[in-house]
This record gives C-alpha cells, sequence and structure tokens, in this order.
C-alpha cells in the first residue's frame, strides 16, 4: 500500500510541474493582471490599457526576436544596444531623410545580425561574449552620435511618426506592426526549414550536426532575424518618444529576456514558441505599469524584473535531471 | 597462494541490456590475469565493477574472505585495489608529482601550505618504484609523451595501492600498453612481474594476444558478457584463444542473409589513398550500388576516424573521396549528406536523436531541403504524414508523431534514426554501430531494414556492434590494424568468412 501511494503522488507532482511551465505565461499573466487591478482598479482603465499596449510594441519586437536566439541555444545580448543604436539615428536623421530611415534601419539591423552570426560561427565565439562585445559597441555609436543626449525631431516634422501611436480600432498602429511581424515570425517558426535547423542546433547541436543540418545557416540567420526585430524595436521606440533617445535600450535587453522565458521558452534551446512570448511581455509591460500607477519608484522596476527572470528560468529548467541537454 | 579476490556469478544490466553476466573470477596472490574478448565483450565492465567505478547488478564478490564491494575508486583504493584506465586520467596541467598525489596532499601539509619539494622527493621514489627513472617529478605532465604519461599514471596507482594494503593488492591495466613501445612494454612487464612476486595480482586487458600470451599465468575469455574459457598459461595458442572469443554460433538467418543483394557494376563511393595523420594511412576502397561493406578492426585500429572522415565530420590530410565519380569534399556533415553521404552515429543520445525534440521533427530533419519549396517553406501537413508512415511502416511504439523522442526506447529511437537516413533518399548511408544498446527484436527489424535499402540500390557501409554482425550484414568486408586495411573478404551470402579467419587479421 505504501508503495502505491508514493507512486501516485510521484505521478502529480510530475503533472503539476509539467503542467505549470505548459501554461506559466497565460497563469502570471492573469495573476498579475488581477492583482494590481485589486490594488487599483484603475489599472484597467482604457487610457492605462492603451498606454500598455502601446508600451508593448517594442519590447514585443525585441522579444520575439530573442527568441530565436534563444532557439538555437545562445543569447542575444546587443538587442538593446541596438535598438538604442537605431533609436537615435531614427530621431537624428528622420528629418532629412524621411520615412526611408525604416527600411534603412532594417539593412543596418540585417549587417549587425550576419556581424554577429558570422563571428559565432567562423570562429567558435560563444554567443554570450560576442553580443556582449557587440553592445558595448553599439552603445557606444548611439552615445557618439548622439552627442550623450537625447534630441527631439522638430515639431514641423512630427508629422512622420506621430500615425505610430494612434490607435486604429482601439489599438496603436504600431502594435498592429508588430503582431504582423510575428505572425511573420511565427509562420517562420512552422513552415520554413531554417527554423527546424534553428531549434535542432540549440536541442542538440552535435546531433543536428550529424544528421547533415546546416547549423552555420540555422546560427547567422537566428542572430540576423534578432538584431533586425532589434533595429526595428529602435525605430518604433523613437516614434513612441518622438526623439532620440542614446540610453532607451539599456534595461530592455533583460526586459526582453525575462520576457521570452515567461513565455516558456527554453534558455538552454531546443524548445518554445514566439507565439507565447506575446503572453510573457504583455506579463512584463502589466507589472512595470502596474508599479507605475500604485506608485513603486521607477527605479525599483529593475529589481523586480530581474527576480521574474530567474523565477522564470527555475520553473522552465529541468530539475528531474532526466533529459540531460547536450550541447 | 591465496585468493584475494573471487567473483561469483557477478553481473551487470544497463536498463534492459545484460552487459555482463554470470562472471566467476578468481585472482590469486603472485598471479597475473590477462582478460580478453572482443570490443563490448564486458572486460571493461568487469574491472570497472572491481575498481568501483561501476556497481554491480547481480552476483557478489569477495575479498581476502570477506564479502566485498566498492562504489566509488577511493573506496577500492582503501582495499587494495587500484586501476589503470583505459583513457588517461592524469590532469595535464599539473605537475607529475602533483597528480601521484592528487586528494592525497594531505601527508605534506602543515597550517595549509604544502610542502612541494618534500612531495617531489617522495614522487621520485614513487616512480622509480614502479621503473620510471626518466622523470623529473616537477615537470607538468602536459608536456610528457604519452607513453611516459602512462607510466606515470601506472605509478600513481602503484603508490596508492601500496600505501593502502601491504596485505596483497590488485592492480587493474585496461589496455595500458597501446600507447606503449615495445621497449616500454618490457619495462612494463618487468614491473608487473616484480609486483605479482611481491604478493600482488595483476589483472591486464590488451587486444595483442601475444602479449597476453606472454605476461599471463592465467587467461579469462570474454564474448558478449558472459565468460566463455578459462585458459592456463601453458594450455593457450592463438587457436584456442581466437575460437573461444568468437564462440561457434551460425546465424545466418538473423542477418536476413537470404535477402543479401550481389553489387551492382557501378560504383557509388570510391575511396583512394585517404590517410588522417596519426590515425590511418593510405586506405582505398570502392563501394559499390547495392553493396554492404563492412570495416573490420579492433579499438584504435583507426576504422572509427575514417567512420568520422566519411560522414564529413573529420577532415582528411591526404588522398580523395569519389561520390558516383565526381571528386567532392566533405567539409561538413552538410556537405556530405549534400553529396549524398549520411550516418547513423554510433552514439545515439548524444549523436544520433536530437532529444528535446519530437519524433517528426526528428525524421524530417536530414531531409529538409528535399521536402520544402525552393529551400524555404515546408509544409507541416507532408512532414506530419511522412512521420506518420515510418511509424506505421516500421512499427514504432509511441503516443504520436509529436512525442518526444527521448522518451522512447533504445530501439524504437534508432528506428526513428533509421527513417531518417533512408527517408533522405542518400545513396550512400554509414551505419556506425547500428544495434548498439537495441534489443534482439528490434535488431531483427534493423538487419531487414538494411537489406530494404540496398536492394533500392543504396550502398552501405557498417562498422558492426560485433563481429558477428559485421560479417553476417556483409557482401564485402575490409580488416584494418593500426591504421592500415590489412586485408579483405567477398562474403557471399553462402559463402561467408569464419569470424576467426577475419579476428586473425585483426589483432
Amino acid at each position: 500500500m505504501k508503495k502505491l501511494s508514493e507512486f501516485k503522488l510521484g505521478n502529480l507532482k510530475k503533472i503539476n510541474t509539467e503542467s505549470i511551465s505548459k501554461y506559466m505565461c497565460l497563469i502570471s499573466v492573469t495573476l498579475v493582471v488581477l492583482i494590481f487591478f485589486v490594488i487599483n482598479p484603475k489599472f484597467l482603465s482604457l487610457y492605462s490599457i492603451q498606454n500598455m499596449l502601446l508600451e508593448m510594441a517594442p519590447l514585443l519586437l525585441l522579444a520575439g526576436g530573442i527568441t530565436f536566439v534563444l532557439f538555437t541555444g545562445g543569447i542575444d545580448l546587443s538587442a538593446g544596444a541596438v535598438a538604442s543604436c537605431t533609436c537615435v539615428l531614427t530621431g537624428l536623421y528622420i528629418d532629412n531623410i524621411g520615412g526611408w530611415i525604416v527600411p534603412l534601419m532594417i539593412v543596418l539591423g540585417v549587417v549587425i545580425g550576419l556581424i554577429n552570426g558570422f563571428l559565432i560561427t567562423a570562429f567558435k565565439l560563444p554567443s554570450f561574449i560576442v553580443t556582449l562585445c557587440a553592445t558595448s559597441i553599439w552603445k557606444c555609436i548611439a552615445l557618439i552620435s548622439s552627442g550623450g543626449g537625447s534630441k527631439i525631431i522638430p515639431l514641423d516634422k512630427r508629422y512622420l511618426v506621430n500615425w505610430a501611436s494612434a490607435p486604429l480600432l482601439g489599438i496603436p498602429v504600431m502594435l498592429w506592426m508588430t503582431l504582423a511581424i510575428i505572425g511573420l515570425l511565427y509562420f517562420i517558426q512552422r513552415n520554413t526549414t531554417v527554423s527546424k535547423s534553428i531549434l535542432a542546433v540549440g536541442a542538440n547541436a552535435r546531433a543536428a550536426r550529424m544528421a547533415g543540418t546546416n547549423t552555420v545557416k540555422a546560427q547567422i540567420t537566428a542572430m540576423t532575424i534578432c538584431s533586425v526585430c532589434s533595429a526595428l524595436a529602435g525605430v518604433l521606440y523613437a516614434f513612441k518618444m518622438k526623439s532620440s533617445v542614446p540610453n532607451i535600450g539599456d534595461p530592455l535587453g533583460l526586459m526582453a529576456i525575462a520576457a521570452v522565458a515567461l513565455g516558456g521558452t527554453s534558455l538552454a534551446g531546443g524548445k518554445g514558441s514566439v507565439l507565447n512570448t506575446i503572453a510573457g511581455v504583455a506579463t512584463i509591460i502589466a507589472v512595470t505599469s502596474g508599479m507605475n500607477i500604485i506608485n513603486v519608484h521607477a527605479l525599483w522596476k529593475d529589481i523586480v524584473i530581474g527576480v521574474i527572470l530567474i523565477i522564470a528560468v527555475f520553473i522552465n529548467s529541468d530539475k528531474t535531471g532526466k533529459d540531460v541537454i547536450i550541447k | 597462494m591465496k585468493t584475494l579476490l573471487k567473483t561469483e556469478k557477478l553481473g551487470k544490466i544497463y536498463g534492459t541490456n545484460v552487459v555482463l553476466h554470470d562472471i566467476d573470477v578468481e585472482i590469486n596472490q603472485g598471479e597475473i590475469i590477462g582478460l580478453i574478448g572482443e570490443n563490448g565483450a564486458g572486460k571493461s565492465t568487469l574491472m570497472k565493477i572491481i575498481a568501483g567505478v561501476e556497481k554491480s547488478s547481480m552476483g557478489r564478490m569477495t575479498l581476502r574472505g570477506e564479502t566485498y564491494s566498492a562504489s566509488t575508486i577511493l573506496e577500492a583504493n582503501r582495499n587494495g585495489i587500484g586501476m589503470v584506465f583505459q583513457e588517461q586520467s592524469l590532469v595535464s596541467n599539473l605537475s607529475v608529482s602533483q597528480n601521484i598525489f592528487l586528494g592525497r596532499e594531505k601527508k605534506f601539509r602543515k597550517y595549509g601550505i604544502v610542502n612541494w619539494g618534500k612531495m617531489n622527493v617522495v614522487a621520485k621514489e614513487a616512480l622509480e618504484n614502479a621503473g620510471v627513472s626518466n622523470v623529473e617529478p616537477n615537470k607538468k605532465v602536459e608536456t610528457l609523451p604519452f607513453a611516459l604519461r602512462e607510466m606515470v599514471e601506472i605509478a600513481k596507482v602503484l603508490n596508492i595501492v601500496d600505501e593502502n594494503s601491504k596485505r596483497g593488492s590488485i592492480i587493474l591495466l585496461d589496455e595500458a600498453t597501446t600507447v606503449l613501445s615495445e621497449e616500454e612494454i618490457q619495462i612494463l612487464f618487468g614491473q608487473m612481474r616484480r609486483m605479482a612476486k611481491l604478493g600482488n595480482a595483476v589483472v591486464f586487458i590488451s587486444h595483442r594476444l601475444d602479449e597476453i600470451m606472454e605476461i599471463c599465468d592465467k587467461i579469462y575469455v570474454f564474448k558478449d558478457g558472459g565468460q566463455t574459457a578459462v585458459i592456463k598459461k601453458e594450455d593457450a595458442n592463438l587457436d584456442l584463444l581466437y575460437s573461444k572469443m568468437v564462440g561457434d554460433n551460425n546465424s545466418s538467418e538473423y542477418y536476413v542473409t537470404s535477402r543479401q543483394t550481389v553489387a551492382e557494376e557501378e560504383i557509388l563511393l570510391s575511396v583512394k589513398d585517404v590517410s588522417r595523420f596519426g590515425e590511418f594511412n593510405n586506405v582505398s576502397f570502392d563501394v559499390k550500388k547495392g553493396e554492404v561493406l563492412s570495416i573490420c578492426g579492433v579499438e584504435g585500429s583507426g576504422k572509427e576516424s575514417l567512420c568520422s572522415v566519411l560522414c564529413g565530420d573529420l577532415g582528411h590530410t591526404s588522398g580523395t573521396i569519389d561520390v558516383s565519380g565526381k571528386k567532392v569534399n566533405l567539409s561538413s556533415p552538410y556537405a556530405a549528406l549534400k553529396k549524398g553521404i549520411l550516418v547513423v552515429p554510433k552514439d545515439r543520445r548524444d549523436e544520433g536523436i536530437v532529444g528535446l525534440l519530437s519524433i517528426k521533427e526528428n525524421i524530417v530533419i536530414s531531409s529538409l531541403d528535399r521536402l520544402s519549396v525552393g529551400g524555404i517553406y515546408i509544409s507541416v501537413k507532408k512532414c506530419n504524414q511522412i512521420s506518420e508512415n515510418w511509424i506505421n511502416k516500421l512499427k514504432i511504439k509511441c503516443t504520436g508523431i509529436e512525442e518526444r523522442i527521448n522518451k522512447l526506447s533504445g530501439g524504437n529511437a534508432q528506428k526513428v534514426v533509421f527513417a531518417r537516413a533512408i527517408e533522405s533518399e542518400v545513396p550512400i548511408v554509414i551505419l556506425n554501430h547500428p544495434t548498439r544498446g537495441v534489443d534482439v527484436g528490434a535488431k531483427v527489424e534493423i538487419y531487414s531494414l538494411i537489406r530494404d535499402i540496398t536492394e533500392k540500390g543504396c550502398a552501405v557501409i557498417v562498422l558492426g556492434d560485433t563481429l558477428d554482425e559485421s560479417i553476417g550484414l556483409a557482401s564485402r568486408i575490409i580488416v584494418m590494424k593500426d591504421g592500415l586495411v590489412t586485408g579483405g573478404f567477398d562474403c557471399q551470402a553462402d559463402k561467408k568468412p569464419t569470424q576467426i579467419d577475419v579476428i586473425k587479421m585483426m589483432m
């Protein structure tokens, strides 16, 4: 009898942790929204929701891109710095170049991603180190080109950026755009050969190689997707803030990674989904905006994000030790 | 002569695989004992159980009359049992003396500070004790040639065991001679004899039967995890050892020999004078359409690295490889796949399956370009269909195509890897230990699959898990020894060479 009861307990436990990590993104976002709503009902006022949706757009882009890098088992720490850089460049040059700045920034994102991917695959450097160095480079370029401070987009050129924050059917245009891009990312994840390779590399790089997948292409593609998304996120920040802010991206990298982890994507690679990242981002935004609404000082935000990331990674991590991840 | 260690019905099970069973070994004081057998026959496993690296799953051991089992190497050391491992276990960036006393620095320590000078002096004594006089104890291990490292390792184990037991120790040497020169081997043998004379016992594994016959007083022969014979020194001769190593089972039905195909004229793969520095030299052979070529050889014969070169995992230093008459550059497994070569790797867990992914993703992963539209778009429906087909065709036991592959048993997971290889439609398939860790039922199914693909006109290269399998599957055999091809056999379905013929060329 004792044996039987032990067995049942074991089974129950297993189901519990598995379903938690599966639905964690939905559970956490509901929980967070509920808590803040109870503390301050204004949290779900129309204005507050509009604001949160606007906040969500660029972070969602950033996190969507990072999701692909995490699929490979790598990491892109430079996403925030790239966003800072494109935010500054967009703010500075939009009055000269106009709307063409957007495709230019996409090209810049492609170039950055290719450089990162090339360094990682050609010289077998860890993505951690490459993107850490890239962070300092792009951050510095952002600071140099901005002269170290924010610069507002002149009033007579505002028409170039205002449309992005305007609501369309109650949702800001820039969030529509972002959702369209997430849709595209989901298509890439589901229906392209390269995403199959990307996941395989993350799940077991050695086996993926032996099976004849193009591991180099997989890693470079993932880095490029991420950098393009980061670059676009920077553009959106410039549109949203209506100015160039050289340090806008500093806290974003960590926030985006926390959001992806909350969405159930494994930081060790090989599993997860771009769609889950949406819920992860919603959670993070709800937390930061909620703290604002209940009057917690903004400086505390990073502590909370750090703690959330650790908890999210813990829930997703493999605690049984049974399926050891081999890289 | 006192008995030191005795095993009764000792055995070891991994999962559902019995790798060792019914072992009755007696180790007496003053004896040098030899263990021989093919790769995977269970010799190393037995040594590891005695040395405390692995736990036995069946039977018992008695040491000096008392029940014995060790769960760590240290525990075995305390009981006077020490092992020199096949793969070297020295820390290369530490000095010789630091390695010899690694974990035992206590006696040289005072107030937390280690007296290195004193350690070097004692280490020098330990080295001389083992007959090694040309090594400075303060030199770093990485600066020593391999043979000397091996001697240092032996000196270390001798010292540990001597320190712990004056009552007769047991030293286990797992293929200790493979990297040594003839002269060094003789020094080692001298040491072994000296140790035996002092009342210790030495257990010695080697693939070189001449060495075994020269030094050992008693030889235990292993096959498929069982013990097939105990032969005294005076009774030993090569033919007897060979025949006991291979047994006498006839298994043509098992290997579906009736469906063995006759090779066609068309040459699919042609290897010309290919070498990889330090691993194998000037290997040449052709593989024809519909042919199964077995590459036989003991570990270290170079067949494993030859296999890695052919599947694009390692580069070669000279020679050319042609696929269907065209010279190819196999710079990566991806490049090899493009040219039509895919491997079923040996280490299923680390190299074969992509553990976190589903059965479906594991099946299509080598066929992505072929199944896609323009190399980019791939239809989920198509992938599902293909995977469903394979699961039904190979009777893969699972809950569905989305099940994670690492939840499957060894045999079922291996079937998925085979499905992947066949789905890729490559003309040349390399099977590196295709049935390792696979149960008997799945083995037979895998053998029929191999017949299926040769009937379709594929060329297959096999590195068999056992010699029996290598011969059973092959339509031609080449044998490698010490990095060279030493011979070959034609293996028509009704005219196969015996295992003894082949093993004579291997050893």
